[in-house]
């Protein structure tokens, strides 16, 4: 659900509806096999515009977090899986297994950039709830993994975070290693990155949907 | 003459449209299949009816993924599961899938229609436990009896794209995970 697509899907839409008005209103001098092409074409950039609207829709957005709920379920009806084919283009797990959250965008809907650090703060008690694990993976903006010399690449509940004295959990997303030390270092980019939070068999509160991820928070006076 | 043709290009785009819309999943496994059945991932195509698991060396180092090779495996960003991937015809009878005891490690078994991109079972630490067992997987319209001491599995489709995820605790983990993993095997039944 990136910015790309975004644009992508308006110059679709934008070109299908254009095209179909002039169709409509202009003297245009028309064979059947014209007919036949253009309403092929005109068809299926609909079709890829309507996914990608009804995905958008169907997407829960909570402190710049994206997630699809009822992603795989066999119930979920044909417009829902068109959407999830385009936005999760792979066999994804059913909610139930695993429930995913992404984003490229921090608290305050600014781009994440490896420029500035960032701290993901969970309260205490505030870590996603489940009962299998949960992670945090760093993608760069092409969502490949990022080269550090640590090979480290996500944080987890197996990475050994270490709380704070009140119990909540600081996540530390920089490009340089934080002052506090590696363990709750999660190595970013130079440049744009994106972040994917997975729990796996989550918690109830999690598919009821009342837990929220925390806001991924730009450091203070932290532009390089 | 111009309603004509509007009619003829509305009617085209309406069900170019709708059969977009309902084969777009579609599309996007038979990408897999390819993958899987043709490409492989690293130790040439995998075939039909067997269950593939990634290699060590691609999970300890994620950043090189072997030329040649599919990269669906390695897709997207994600160090918590070994991946194990298999295509399944059960045109020709049901398959056995055994899973060795996994000692309550967190696992799954995704068993997804490629006709819809949509999950119809599961196998792993959420439903089924973490023991050791054998799975009679069988296609549409089989009739029979489910030998004793197996767990049914029925499909609605004859294909089937089966997904495997065992948790990695950690990389002194991985060859542990890596042998559990490969110990999930499919078997035809006797």
């Amino acid at each position: 659900m990136s910015r790309t697509y975004t644009y992508f899907t308006a110059l679709v839409g934008t070109i299908c509806v254009a095209f179909i008005l002039a169709m409509v209103f202009l003297p245009l001098t028309r064979t059947v096999r014209s007919d036949v092409l253009q309403g092929f074409l005109i068809g299926f950039g609909l079709a890829f515009v309507t996914a990608q609207i009804y995905g958008r829709l169907k997407a829960v957005r909570a402190n710049g977090w994206i997630t699809m709920p009822g992603l795989g379920d066999p119930d979920n009806g044909m417009l829902m899986r068109a959407a999830c084919a385009q936005l999760f283009p792979g066999p994804v797990n059913t909610s139930a297994e695993a429930v995913y959250w992404w984003t490229n965008s921090d608290g305050a809907g600014a781009t994440l950039d490896g420029r500035h650090d960032y701290v993901l703060h969970f309260p205490a008690g505030g870590m996603p709830p489940h009962d299998a694990f949960w992670s945090l993976t760093m993608g760069d903006a092409r969502n490949r993994f990022v080269p550090n010399p640590l090979r480290k690449y996500s944080v987890s509940d197996r990475s050994g975070l270490v709380p704070n004295a009140d119990g909540s959990v600081e996540v530390y997303i920089q490009s340089t290693p934080p002052a506090d030390g590696e363990p709750n270092w999660l190595p970013a980019p130079s440049g744009k990155f994106i972040l994917w939070l997975r729990v796996y068999q989550p918690g109830p509160a999690i598919l009821a949907g009342s837990y929220v991820v925390p806001p991924v928070a730009r450091a203070e006076g932290s532009q390089r | 003459m111009r309603l004509e043709h509007l009619l003829i290009f509305g009617a085209v785009m309406v069900v170019t449209w709708f059969a977009a819309i309902y084969f777009w999943p579609r599309l996007l496994l038979s990408v897999y299949r390819r993958a899987i059945l043709v490409k492989g991932f690293g130790d040439g195509p995998v075939p039909v009816n067997t269950l593939y698991t990634q290699q060590e060396a691609l999970f300890a180092d994620p950043l090189h993924v072997p030329s040649g090779t599919s990269k669906l495996a390695s897709a997207g960003v994600n160090r918590d599961t070994l991946l194990s991937l298999g295509w399944l015809d059960l045109s020709k009878g049901p398959l056995v899938l055994h899973v060795p005891e996994m000692a309550g490690r967190y696992y799954s078994l995704q068993f997804t229609n490629p006709s819809n991109n949509t999950n119809f079972a599961y196998v792993g630490k959420r439903t089924t436990g973490t023991g050791a067992g054998d799975f009679l997987i069988t296609g549409p319209r089989w009739t029979g009896d489910v030998p004793e001491g197996m767990r049914h599995i029925p499909s609605p489709n004859r294909a089937v794209l089966l997904i495997g995820r065992v948790l990695v605790y950690g990389d002194q983990d991985l060859s542990r995970a890596h042998g559990l993993a490969t110990q999930m095997r499919l078997a035809p039944v006797h």
